[in-house]
């Protein structure tokens, strides 16, 4: 989870109400991509949109910035109504899409910035400070004159980043900034993620498949299938809702432990080479201790504890599962 | 207003890959200088008229300048698309349809410079000499409004359609006929087409001496609305095309 945030208001960024996407196909059934979802996001504040390929996280964004017009829905930046004001909207947004692309390959590390910078109408004379400053943070200040196609692929991601902060907007959109990243760059890159709302105050939706980085990045995280919010809630929340703190206890000798099941919600006793295993969910760190003193005053002497906390992959799998459950 | 910034923007751009890729551009200028080489040393070889030579320049010339505007426009897009960098000019306070043209006009003044130099070089090697009136821009500016036009709508349908090159390649070759039409026949048809009407004029003017006041009212209708008609079709397909390609989910895709 994220530390150290800057305190935000509780203004939203975006309001999304009753979205809905259905993309019409040549002699085709129609795509329902986005099935009537509604969600905000404040100012500052880092969400992230989660779910498998296909699960409609990709159209949202882009129904969000104006380059997929909703079936239905109303889409709200900054209180401005995104669907039918498009052009006024998108100037207050920035988006970096689909990794590396986004960038002119051809254009060396400056002379994008330069032109993302006046695109968006921004002087160079306003802009050479935060260009400089941004060139420094991404590490680019080598690379400055070199064509952006010459840059390795995460140099090419966190050029193409600059060229959407450049644009000096508030709110973010980013979908899959660590695809296709070596494990070193895109720990580089949540870092630089991280650091955007608590050193710059944005506010960033961002999109991925991968549950390290929104566990990493995002204080919420709204989990996605089939065009549907499954969940939408802090990822500590979500991590309470689904991990009930599983341990292992490893204790010595094959012992014999009656009512302890009853007492505590142990799911599994094993007793072999000298050795007892139980495995206990417990609601919080109460429990725990109550536990531990419990075996105490049973002379029984613990060797080890393992937790068995769930990360965001197993929780989303298990929303996932759950929702496929029910249909 | 921010809009002259976003301007400034494009058109330097446009220079920048320009001079970044000049070799490329030269070898491929070198390549159409042989192809006029043949055609007009062939035409010459058959005996042709002065007027024919003539003609053959001020036409290839054109023809030259109408390929590469209307690449610059239907290309341009599908570059832009493939490269991933269509849907950052989408998120701009301005239009992709403004950007666009901001890009045109940069590539304008490369184009009419190249077409310039090209120019004085043929005629220098084939030395047929042609009257260099400034009031030739204006026609030309007018003539190639049509070329935008269909670069406008075959724009449109690559970003629905994609895959539209052989369509280009097509057109390519029917701007050659369009270019001659005016000298094998005077059927009316030719005040409707894209460019025949607007050659015909710089032919005149180029060949024949004229200059912009020995042209009629009439003639200037015809130009102009011809020209304004193709380029308001093309911007209206555009708009249809661009407007179905977001319902779709299409725009960047390539």
């Amino acid at each position: 989870m994220t530390q150290g945030r800057t305190k935000r208001s509780t203004e939203k960024s975006l309001t999304v109400n009753g979205l809905e996407k259905t993309y019409p196909q040549w002699r085709k059934k129609s795509t329902r991509a986005v099935d009537g979802i509604s969600f905000s996001v404040d100012e500052g504040e880092i969400v992230g949109f989660l779910g498998p390929n296909g699960a409609g996280k990709t159209t949202t964004i882009k129904c969000i910035c104006g380059l997929v017009e909703p079936t239905k829905g109303e889409i709200n930046i900054f209180g401005i109504d995104a669907v039918n004001d498009t052009r006024k909207a998108v100037s207050n947004t920035s988006a970096v899409l689909e990794g590396n692309r986004n960038i002119y390959w051809r254009l060396t590390t400056r002379e994008n910035l330069e032109f993302f910078a006046r695109l968006h109408g921004r002087r160079l004379k306003e802009a050479e400070h935060e260009i400089k400053s941004l060139l420094k943070r991404f590490d680019l200040q080598e690379k400055e004159d070199v064509p952006a196609r010459k840059l390795s692929r995460g140099m090419q991601q966190k050029l193409a980043l600059s060229c959407a902060l450049i644009r000096g907007t508030d709110f973010l959109l980013l979908d899959e900034p660590t695809l296709g990243l070596d494990v070193k760059t895109s720990k580089e890159m949540r870092e630089f993620v991280k650091r955007l709302t608590s050193d710059m105050g944005k506010t960033i939706l961002l999109s991925s498949h991968d549950m390290n980085v929104v566990e990493d990045v995002c204080e919420r995280v709204i989990i996605m299938n089939e065009g549907k919010i499954l969940a939408n809630d802090s990822v500590n929340n979500l991590k309470d809702v689904f991990n009930v703190h599983l341990y292992d206890f490893i204790l010595k000798g094959e012992q014999r432990l009656p009512r302890l099941k009853e007492k505590y919600d142990v799911t599994d006793i094993q007793r072999k080479d000298g050795k007892t295993k139980l495995r206990a969910s417990l609601k919080d760190s109460d429990s725990f201790y109550d536990l531990i003193n419990h075996l105490q005053k049973k002379d029984v002497k613990l060797e080890e504890v393992n937790n068995l906390d769930k990360n965001m992959e197993e929780i989303f799998m298990e929303v996932i599962e759950k929702e496929e459950a029910v249909r | 207003m921010k809009e002259h910034l976003i301007f400034y923007s494009v058109v330097k751009k446009y220079f920048i890959e320009l001079k970044r890729y000049f070799l490329n551009t030269l070898m491929t200028m070198g390549g159409i200088f042989i192809l006029f080489m043949l055609v007009f040393f062939g035409l010459k070889s058959f005996e042709a008229g002065t007027d024919t030579l003539q003609g053959t320049i001020v036409g290839f010339a054109m023809w030259i300048f109408a390929v590469m505007a209307y690449s610059e426009m239907s290309w341009g897009l599908l570059r832009e698309a493939r490269d991933g960098t269509l849907e950052q000019l989408y998120l701009t306070p301005s239009t992709f349809r403004r950007i666009s043209a901001y890009r045109v006009f940069g590539s304008f003044i490369f184009q009419f410079v190249l077409f310039l130099t090209f120019l004085s070089i043929m005629m220098v090697v084939t030395g047929q000499y042609l009257s260099l009136n400034p009031g030739v821009i204006i026609l030309i500016v007018l003539t190639l409004m049509s070329i935008y036009g269909i670069g406008y709508i075959m724009g449109g349908l690559s970003l629905v359609l994609k895959k539209v090159q052989a369509g280009n390649q097509i057109l390519q070759f029917l701007f050659i006929l369009l270019l001659v039409l005016p000298t094998i026949t005077d059927h009316k048809i030719i005040y409707f087409v894209p460019i025949s009407w607007g050659n015909n004029m710089i032919n005149r003017m180029m060949i024949d001496g004229l200059s912009l006041l020995d042209f009629t009212m009439i003639d200037y209708t015809i130009l102009i609305v011809n020209s304004f008609a193709y380029l308001f079709v093309g911007l209206f397909i555009f708009s249809l095309m661009e407007k179905s390609a977001k319902k779709r989910g299409l725009l960047g895709h390539y």
